[in-house]
């Protein structure tokens, strides 16, 4: 699985950043064990997916898994608890032999364009990255138009190709930089005071969350790999992640 | 890299209006006040520096329009501003469908786009009712040579300095910076072909009977207005020939 090839280290270096905050590992979700998604190994496919919260943080879902078709995969997202009007973090990875497929986002949990304050705060700061990282090869918009229409103004997608070793850590860097600057937007967070801001934000992280649980896989991972999952493998990864 | 004389630029309104005859079986007439405003000073002007016009529209028997307009300003022999606007009546939630093609020797600057008057994040529904028509058509055009460079797409790039402008796009804008000729001309049948849908929506298009969705709606239009209006990065040098009375006219027609 993936013998000769070596992927990169996208788990460790989003853990890395992680570790930054006191996690603790949630077990149970909703119903659902997590425990069981921690580590697996099947026939097609083998990884290992967590869950933590973290002061601030309702859910915090990481994980990555290969399969035997070659492809290593990697998720990221943070959830926000709803008091915050923090935006979402997601970050997913999708690793080949010669093309790395990406996208990383803030994604608002309210209408940026209306809320100036919340877009200079947590949008137009990341801003640099997002043109630091325009001139990637393989730049190009988010391939999914439900997906995309969920990004935000400096959302990053790429098809890098992978024509020298050293590109799959210039892949990488969008995701830990703008997990970088995601975490640093926890430190200045205050609970929302405001109700009508309360209810959209409560409203748009609702719509989010939906979309993306009942929608990321399918847009997002290729069918074939989708199918490798077993059992309910794939449920288990949504219910960590969104 | 081509740099074309000023006769072979693109004759913008001449392509829509008469070549694709996009508001065939359509009876435009002229909106003679917008805002309070007389809008006749900008039906034809002409400075030292730039001459040109923004003619504005109603649909003839609908009211579900607020306003069509097509216009080009010539700068000094050297450049052509031109845009399209069509923005439906407040009772519709309709994108405003907006095309700006700024056009000088060595190139164009494209925007075209359907841009959204709710928060498509938000609502779900808005995405598939006028989004998916032009799916399609975004994925033929966003390839044509200079919205693609090098292996990266930098559709929704061409907005990178003003992060409020990016923030009224759609996920399906077109936009870029078009160099050889026929790639200019690829461009006008993709404004086009997105102008052709964005009519198409509008006969089917029901009044909003939700008030408070109307309400967010109206909140975002007018902001997306305001900021067109207010920021533009065109509007100094527009109030420096025209003053400020006439930029305030001209740039209430565009957007």
């Amino acid at each position: 699985m993936g013998e000769g090839i070596k992927w990169s280290p996208y788990l460790e270096k989003m853990r890395e950043q992680m570790d930054q905050l006191k996690l603790s590992e949630i077990k149970e979700w909703s119903g659902h064990d997590l425990t069981t998604a921690r580590e697996f190994k099947t026939a097609q496919v083998q990884g290992g997916f967590k869950a933590f919260r973290a002061e601030k943080i309702e859910k915090i879902g990481i994980g990555s898994f290969c399969s035997n078709k070659e492809i290593h995969h990697g998720f990221c997202t943070i959830i926000p608890d709803e008091d915050y009007d923090l935006p979402m973090f997601m970050s997913q990875w999708e690793e080949g032999v010669k093309e790395i497929r990406f996208l990383v986002d803030i994604m608002p949990t309210v209408d940026s364009l209306i809320d100036e304050e919340y877009r200079k705060r947590y949008l137009e700061s990341v801003q640099p990255l997002w043109e630091k990282y325009a001139s990637l090869p393989g730049i190009c918009p988010e391939g999914s138009d439900v997906i995309r229409s969920l990004c935000s103004i400096i959302y990053t997608a790429a098809k890098v190709p992978i024509d020298k070793e050293g590109m799959r850590l210039a892949a990488l860097a969008p995701h830990t930089e703008y997990l970088k600057s995601y975490l640093n937007f926890l430190k200045e967070a205050y609970p929302i005071k405001d109700d009508t801001k309360r209810k959209e934000v409560k409203r748009k992280r609702g719509v989010i969350r939906n979309v993306l649980r009942t929608r990321f896989f399918g847009e997002t991972v290729n069918d074939s790999v989708s199918e490798d999952l077993e059992g309910n493998l794939q449920e288990q990864m949504v219910t960590i992640l969104f | 890299m081509a740099r074309l004389g000023w006769n072979e630029m693109v004759d913008f309104s001449k392509v829509i209006l008469d070549d694709y005859k996009l508001f065939e079986g359509i009876e435009l007439v002229p909106l003679e006040t917008y805002e309070g405003m007389d809008t006749k000073p900008a039906l034809a002007f002409k400075s030292p520096m730039a001459s040109g016009f923004y003619k504005p529209y109603l649909i003839k028997g609908s009211d579900k329009i607020e306003k069509i307009t097509i216009g080009e300003l010539h700068y000094m022999g050297r450049a052509k501003y031109c845009a399209l606007n069509m923005t439906a009546a407040d009772d519709y939630d309709l994108p405003i469908f907006a095309c700006e093609f700024d056009e000088t020797a060595p190139r164009v600057g494209v925007t075209t786009d359907f841009m959204p008057t709710v928060d498509i994040a938000a609502h779900g529904d808005y995405l598939e009712k006028y989004y998916s028509p032009i799916a399609g058509l975004w994925r033929k055009y966003r390839t044509i040579p200079g919205l693609t460079k090098d292996g990266r797409c930098l559709v929704q790039r061409r907005y990178g300095p003003w992060p409020w402008a990016r923030e009224t796009l759609s996920p399906f804008s077109l936009d870029g910076r078009v160099e050889e000729k026929e790639d200019r001309e690829k461009v006008m049948e993709a404004v086009f072909s997105y102008a052709r849908v964005w009519l198409d929506l509008l006969k089917t298009a029901e009044p909003i009977n939700d008030p408070e969705y109307k309400q967010e709606m109206l909140k975002r239009k007018k902001t997306m207005q305001k900021y067109y209006r207010d920021l533009d990065p065109g509007g100094e040098v527009m109030k420096k020939i025209f003053g400020e009375g006439k930029h305030h006219l001209f740039v209430s027609l565009v957007f």
